[in-house]
């Protein structure tokens, strides 16, 4: 009889917190939604021109002057493509050989002195994370002049933080046997790395190398904006002049250039495992 | 014979490649070098400015950005954008994961409605929105509809759908199909085997997925105005043509502090859902 009793005020319990959980979740709920529609309203409402926006109509036209492709465009855009696939390609690479001191600092378990180095490798891939490919290249042509040098250092130092990273976490869980192997026969650290390290993490780091060359192809389409070279600089020349069915043009180059990569970036993949 | 065999010949040296192996790799490491100097002769790198190169970025660092004039960050219309950049990354994620949730179910192999043309469309879809970059989709959206927010929104709602579009339909497609095999056999519809059988087991992934989401329209929001799309972006842009470069050292020191703590933010609210599954 207790038993029961005791079972029936248990159920209550459980009903009532679950009412409350039910209650303080609508309010959650509420509040959000107010946030948002408060956000709608400073931020469209607030401060979009109306006036020069127009009509539905006036959007859907200028939405109709992008497309009108200009496919006679298509031809000239061989270059810049290549131009743009090349400082990607050289971008990683440069990319690769400057993050092998932020994998080394960042790996705690091959840091040389971690106290140190690792807040080091630790700066390093946050500041190439945080800052966008745009500010770099800003930065880069600010420092190295205009054209495809200062993409190709963007694009490398945008590249150290994701590759470094990841590698660094692949050898944070690698196999310490081969390591300990290698020190006992009177292996020097260099060999150690050669030898023990390298083979374990290499697929891991190949494919992680391959994943950020095809995002790299997306971002380095876009450094010409800003001076950088690629297909970015015709876009630009295309809006300035205000040819928009050549700005689509180069858009269904980009889609083309990329669809390629992730071909190439697919078949890579599956031949290295 | 046995005795004599064990003799040493001519002595071998050890080698890591054997032979056929080792002719492949010296193969592809010339066609590497090849690449290089083609690729470094087609852009017209001027590898003499290499040697000089560090030092002159120091140098360009030393004399122009440094101090960075804290001052400036500290004005009030900056504030006023640096919130309103948030805003626009929150209101562009959340849009963008509501756009994606339908196209992450159609997109994804096994839970789309029909493979034949659905799947396909989606998948199109979200390649598109994610292969054009958001700074075209920033330039894009201004033209079309005039600086302000409203085109920052959109172009960061576009961003976050071709990002989360693609997470989506890999965590769908990661499941379990016992459960959907279940609710199918009871006669259910497409849609109640999606909210039953689908739903509950990728609910944890996807309310991380939405976070991750927010943090990494955060970093892109903070250029989309670079391009007259609002936010802290044309403060940047203002700044860099004025050749206030100190400025330019300021705002670009008060991003990374803000990509910082979003990014401790994001990770402590992903670590906070994956406890409460």
């Amino acid at each position: 009889m207790s038993l029961t009793a005791d079972n029936d005020t248990r159920v209550e319990e459980i009903i009532a917190a679950r009412t409350k959980g039910r209650i303080n979740r609508s309010i959650l709920y509420g509040v959000v939604f107010l946030a948002v529609l408060w956000s709608l309203k400073t931020t469209v409402v607030d401060d979009t021109d109306w006036e020069r926006m127009g009509s539905v109509w006036e959007v859907l036209a200028s939405i109709g002057e992008f497309l009108k492709v200009d496919w006679a465009l298509l031809p000239q855009l061989w270059q810049p493509a290549l131009e743009t696939i090349l400082v990607a390609t050289l971008g990683t690479l440069l990319g690769v050989l400057t993050c092998i001191p932020a994998i080394w600092f960042g790996a705690l378990n091959i840091s040389p002195f971690p106290p140190i180095t690792y807040p080091i490798a630790r700066l390093m891939m946050t500041l190439s994370r945080s800052i966008h490919e745009i500010v770099w290249a800003l930065f880069f042509v600010a420092s190295v002049g205009l054209g495809a040098l200062a993409g190709v250092l963007a694009i490398a130092v945008r590249s150290i933080g994701f590759i470094a990273k990841m590698s660094a976490e692949a050898i944070e869980d690698l196999d310490p046997r081969p390591v300990e192997a290698i020190r006992a026969v009177g292996g020097s650290e260099f060999q150690v790395f050669l030898y023990a390290i390298l083979p374990q993490v290499l697929p891991a780091m190949i494919s992680v190398i391959i994943f950020e060359w095809e995002i790299n192809i997306r971002r380095s389409s876009v450094l010409g904006l800003v001076g950088a070279g690629g297909l970015g600089l015709v876009f630009f020349r295309q809006l300035n002049t205000f040819n928009h069915g050549g700005v689509t043009a180069v858009i269904i180059a980009i889609l083309v250039l990329i669809l390629f990569g992730e071909i190439i970036s697919y078949f890579t993949r599956k031949a290295m495992i | 014979m046995s005795i004599s065999d064990t003799s040493p010949g001519t002595p071998r040296t050890w080698q890591r490649f054997k032979f056929p192996g080792s002719l492949y790799r010296y193969f592809g490491l010339l066609f590497a070098l090849v690449f290089l100097a083609f690729s470094v002769v087609y852009l017209n790198i001027p590898l003499e400015r290499f040697i000089g190169m560090f030092g002159r970025i120091g140098s360009v660092i030393a004399d122009r950005y440094y101090p960075p004039d804290l001052e400036y960050i500290r004005d009030a219309d900056y504030l006023s954008s640096v919130f309103d950049t948030i805003q626009m990354a929150y209101l562009g994620a959340l849009f963008g994961m509501i756009i994606a949730l339908p196209l992450g179910w159609f997109g994804s192999y096994n839970m789309s409605p029909n493979r034949r043309f659905i799947y396909p469309v989606a998948r199109l879809f979200t390649m598109s929105a994610r292969a054009v970059h958001e700074t075209i989709w920033a330039i894009l959206f201004v033209t079309i509809l005039g600086f302000g927010m409203l085109a920052g929104i959109l172009a960061l709602t576009m961003f976050c759908i071709g990002f989360a579009g693609k997470l989506l339909a890999e965590e769908i497609e990661g499941i379990d199909m016992g459960p959907v095999e279940a609710i199918r056999a009871t006669g259910a519809g497409e849609l109640a085997v999606m909210v039953y059988g689908v739903f509950p087991q990728v609910r944890v992934a996807f309310t991380g997925i939405g976070i991750y989401t927010w943090d990494v329209a955060f970093r892109a929001a903070t250029v989309v105005g670079f391009f007259g799309a609002g936010g802290m972006g044309w403060y940047l842009k203002r700044n860099v043509l004025q050749i206030e470069t100190q400025r330019v050292a300021a705002i670009l020191l008060s991003i990374v502090v803000l990509v910082l703590l979003s990014e401790a933010a994001s990770a402590w609210a992903r670590a906070r859902v994956a406890k409460a599954k």
